[in-house]
């Protein structure tokens, strides 16, 4: 009873649509495949173009992929401790 | 002309792999085609049983490619159907007791003999999978709308889109009307949208299949069932035919016309 007061008043979704909605995130997390290798291949390259332009804490680099609500976004962090002058 | 060579294939197990080979062979079989039937889930075998044809049993899929027989002598005669054959897998064997180059040639040969030769494909996407995808040039992706079996199939395509394998076709299994309606089950465009691999049938949910397995006797020789004839328009389509996908009863467009009339 009271889960069909939820769902009436739109609190709980359709459990069709939930699954729905998690296989599209699940399938496009799969079909990207990206294994941990490639991920700190892309680390090392952005720190290396970052480097050019300011000296950053090659430790403190941290690259993850995300999940938002229908897209994946990579996600990049880096302390950067000074801009080099001839970058500007 | 050499006839078709079709793999029927999951991923996840238990989702009706086997019961579609069994109904899709019959019927392919009732419309005249010569068809055989290769169980290649060696180790597991169960074809055998949903055709009721387990007592028959004397050489096996190991025993031809190990030579040990003649293709003849392993091929069992349906009872119903004079022009359907199962090749049983062997019960007592490893799935590497066979490797994909062998599994081509055998499917090969069986394609020069037969109109149709469908290949019953086990789970997992290990060495059993590679050698049941090896020899055809056709597959049917069976899933159900659980997330689970979903993911499963979305590998699978994955996998035989990467194989030289061009030709996929999805079957959804034990659709349930109600539940989708109810909106508590994935619908058949909600799948199709996250496969993206053209449909050729929807089996919807039914007592009848579980009935049908425990006789031995495949749903399609029943009239008036509704998941004997899904099964029967998928052979249809699978052999060319066009007939419109709304007819399986699913969530399609004149099913939802039909809905906001009568609701």
């Amino acid at each position: 009873m009271v889960s069909l007061l939820r769902r009436f008043f739109g609190v709980d979704k359709q459990s069709g649509q939930v699954a729905r909605k998690r296989m599209q995130f699940v399938l496009m997390h799969d079909r990207i495949d990206i294994t941990p290798d490639l991920l700190e291949a892309v680390r090392k390259d952005i720190l290396e173009v970052l480097s050019k332009y300011m000296e950053i804490d090659g430790k403190s680099l941290k690259v993850d992929l995300e999940q938002g609500k229908d897209f994946m976004a990579l996600i990049s962090n880096v302390q950067v401790k000074r801009v080099y002058r001839h970058a500007s | 002309m050499a006839g078709k060579t079709i793999v029927v294939t999951s991923g996840k197990g238990g989702v009706g792999k086997t019961t579609t080979v069994a109904n899709l062979g019959t019927t392919l079989a009732k419309k005249k085609y010569s068809v055989v039937m290769l169980d290649a889930d060696i180790g597991l075998r169960n074809l055998d049983v949903v055709m009721g044809l387990e007592n028959r049993i004397v050489y096996n899929l190991v025993d031809i490619i190990e030579g040990k027989c003649r293709k003849a002598q392993a091929m069992i005669r349906d009872r119903k159907l004079s022009n359907l054959f199962i090749i049983p897998a062997a019960q007592t064997r490893e799935k590497n007791a066979v490797n994909p180059e062998q599994m081509r040639q055998l499917c090969a040969e069986l394609a020069e003999e037969f109109d149709f030769v469908l290949i019953d494909c086990p789970a997992g996407i290990e060495q059993g999978f590679k050698n049941a995808v090896a020899g055809a040039s056709t597959a049917v992706v069976v899933t159900t709308p659980e997330v689970s079996a979903i993911r499963d199939a979305d590998r699978v395509i994955g996998l035989l889109e990467a194989s030289e394998l061009k030709n996929i076709y999805l079957v959804i299994n034990r659709l349930n009307v109600k539940m989708v309606k109810k909106g508590d089950m994935m619908s058949t465009e909600d799948i199709i949208s996250l496969l993206s691999v053209p449909l050729l049938g929807v089996v919807p949910e039914s007592e009848e299949v579980v009935i049908s397995t425990n006789r031995g006797i495949p749903l399609v020789h029943e009239r008036g069932s509704k998941a004997g004839s899904a099964f029967r328009r998928i052979a249809s389509r699978l052999n060319g035919e066009s007939i419109p996908i709304d007819e399986d009863g699913a969530d399609g467009f004149f099913g939802r016309m039909k809905r906001l009339i009568w609701n």
